[in-house]
């Protein structure tokens, strides 16, 4: 790994559910995701990949481990400064991309710059509007989202994870609910704004052409990270 | 713009018909309040300014010594302590008392009256009445009879010692009017012929329908009294602080002194009980508003929980997501107070010109109202309350939401 470090785990351990329901979804899972690369998270359902992310989006806590930022150790941190963090440094993108459907594609990317107060509505305005160029919806900017297709509201969701310009992007199989055509479209513009600007992609996928074309590919069983391998190397953990 | 009040006045403009019902609810919750409280407080301000604009907001009667009892415990309350007085009829320092009344700022003018129970014939008509024994300028001064003179002249009473002013209802009863004679029924049993002068209507009932006013020297000598007063009424410049005055009037002058809320206790009791009723049962519509508000947010709470666990992952903050549906009711107060108000004054205009004929404890033609700005500050109080309250319990359902729940049930 050559770039700088925006994100890392270290012996991460999560339960979820209560008494007999318990599972173990975490099992002393470390991970290191540097500035400019791709990384891909693959494994069978319930593995614990999108429990992985969330942690690492600052969404949860783990039970055991810590996380950091940067050099910034975050496990300790409150709810609102880790929502001030996730605000600042971290772009989500979902399988079902969520935007609010009531919104324009202009207005949903402008949400989390509203949350973040750094710009005024004008700045915020041509902000957005950069973005959704960038993803080619310049064109679509006062669309209500619902009345956009499957394709371009995931788009929408892109230009969003990076409205606050995050070190960090995440992405709960962001090609998961889109055809061939607009999967590989997604995931081209990833990963142009990745090598592009600096940003570091995690990615948890059930794809194996877009886990192929990453960077790294980590590997997870039963809540343990069992592999990561870089292009055609393996590297055992 | 904060970026809770945006997606707060997003999230209430797309649900529109159920924001359109709150906003209805609170409307008309508060529009009623301002009206029935406008009505039952105009009833009794009428009343109250009748009863003070004829008998004076406070009245100075019989005088009184302390009892001497020798080794009985002294009285604890005023009330036992008035029990424990020798009363005698009358006031025969009137003037002095009167000289000294003037003194005190709160009073604004008082009158000596001499009163009396009398009976008053007209044809074959004959009844009890009340003779109010005045003098006519002074007593113009404390009272509001000249702007009750609802036939004849006051003037002519004024010029014309042989003349009375009759109550409205008991010249009904007499079958009186200006220029008509009434013959006034001495103690001594010898009947005393007066030309009615003017016919007088205070509304209040009791008033109306007993009264005749004759001139003080007059009346002392058909009532055969000796002493130059029963009573002196006074005006004052704020009739709320009477009781105070009334007190001090008693240790002052040894004689019983009387406020309007002691005198009228009874009816007031009336009206404030009428009042907090009608509070109580409007109350109800402002709190089955609020139930439908705390229904419509939290049904928007629950339609909003992939948006909300979404704007979590955005850095949104649990207190932002509270402010968004707490900004959600605080539109819906602050649209629904300001309209609330609105239609409570055009309820109000529209009620005061509604016809009425109450010939009861008031006479009135029309539905009297107040309007005071009290009643709106209350209204809209009560109704941010309720709202407030409404919105509360699913504001902090929607901030106790776990995003990873939420979206881990739509990704996994």
């Amino acid at each position: 790994m050559k770039g700088d470090i925006s994100l890392s785990c270290h012996d991460l351990e999560r339960y979820l559910g209560e008494e007999e329901e318990r599972v173990h979804a975490l099992r002393g899972v470390s991970l290191q995701v540097e500035a400019g690369s791709l990384h891909a998270v693959v494994g069978p359902s319930g593995c614990g990949k999108s429990t992985l992310l969330y942690i690492l989006g600052l969404l949860d806590r783990p039970d055991a481990g810590s996380v950091e930022v940067g050099s910034t150790s975050i496990s300790h941190l409150s709810d609102e400064e880790l929502a001030r963090r996730r605000s600042e440094l971290i772009g989500f993108i979902f399988q079902f991309h969520f935007l609010m459907e009531d919104f324009t594609a202009h207005e949903n990317v402008m949400i989390p710059m509203r949350r973040l107060g750094y710009l005024n509505e004008n700045e915020m305005r041509e902000r957005a509007a950069a973005l959704l160029k960038a993803v080619d919806l310049g064109d679509k900017l006062r669309r209500p989202s619902r009345h956009l297709s499957g394709g371009e509201q995931q788009r929408v969701a892109i230009a969003r994870a990076l409205a606050n310009d995050p070190q960090v992007i995440l992405a709960d199989e962001p090609t998961g609910n889109l055809d061939t055509d607009n999967s590989q479209r997604a995931f081209e513009l990833l990963t142009n704004i990745v090598r592009e600007r600096e940003k570091a992609l995690l990615l948890v996928t059930h794809n194996r052409f877009i886990a192929d074309a990453c960077d790294w590919v980590h590997e997870m069983k039963d809540g343990y990270l069992i592999a990561s391998h870089s292009h055609g190397e393996r590297i055992s953990v | 713009m904060t970026a809770p009040l945006y997606i707060a006045l997003r999230f209430a403009t797309h649900r529109k018909r159920a924001l359109l019902l709150s906003l209805v609810g609170v409307i008309f919750g508060l529009g009623i309040f301002i009206c029935t409280q406008a009505q039952t407080q105009g009833f009794a301000q009428f009343f109250i300014d009748s009863t003070i604009g004829s008998n004076g907001a406070l009245m100075l009667h019989s005088r009184f010594q302390p009892r001497y009892e020798g080794m009985v415990v002294a009285a604890k309350s005023p009330r036992a302590a008035a029990a424990r007085r020798n009363y005698f009829e009358g006031i025969n320092n009137v003037s002095e008392i009167m000289r000294v009344s003037r003194e005190f700022s709160n009073v604004v003018a008082c009158s000596p009256v001499i009163r009396g129970t009398i009976s008053a014939r007209a044809g074959f008509e004959t009844t009890t009445a009340d003779l109010y024994g005045i003098d006519p300028t002074s007593h113009l001064r404390t009272t509001d009879l000249a702007k009750q003179i609802v036939n004849g002249s006051f003037d002519d009473f004024r010029n014309n010692t042989s003349s009375v002013i009759v109550g409205y209802r008991l010249a009904d009863l007499l079958e009186v009017g200006p220029g008509d004679t009434v013959q006034l029924l001495s103690p001594g049993g010898e009947y005393w012929r007066f030309n009615v002068a003017a016919i007088a209507r205070s509304g209040v009932s009791t008033i109306d329908s007993g009264r005749v006013y004759a001139h003080a020297r007059v009346a002392q000598r058909l009532l055969k009294k000796p002493y130059e007063a029963s009573m002196i009424i006074y005006k004052l410049r704020n009739p709320d602080r009477a009781p105070a005055l009334a007190s001090h009037f008693e240790d002052l002058f040894q004689h019983t002194a009387q406020s309007w809320q002691e005198r009228e206790e009874g009816n007031l009791q009336i009206f404030s009980t009428l009042r907090i009723s009608a509070a109580i049962t409007v109350s109800l519509i402002i709190l089955l508003a609020g139930f439908g508000i705390f229904n419509v947010l939290t049904m928007s709470v629950l339609s909003k929980v992939r948006e909300i666990a979404i704007l979590r992952s955005m850095g949104y903050r649990r207190i932002d997501i509270s402010a968004i549906f707490l900004w959600q009711g605080a539109l819906i107060a602050g649209v629904g107070s300001l309209l609330g108000c609105v239609l409570g004054a055009l309820l109000t205009l529209g009620i005061s010109k509604v016809p009425i004929h109450i010939r009861g404890l008031l006479y009135t033609n029309h539905f009297l109202v107040v309007w005071d700005w009290r009643h709106y500050l209350w209204a809209t109080m009560l109704a941010v309350v309720a709202v407030f309250i409404a919105s509360y319990v699913p504001a902090k359902r929607a901030a106790q939401l776990q995003p990873v729940d939420t979206l881990r049930g739509s990704s996994l």
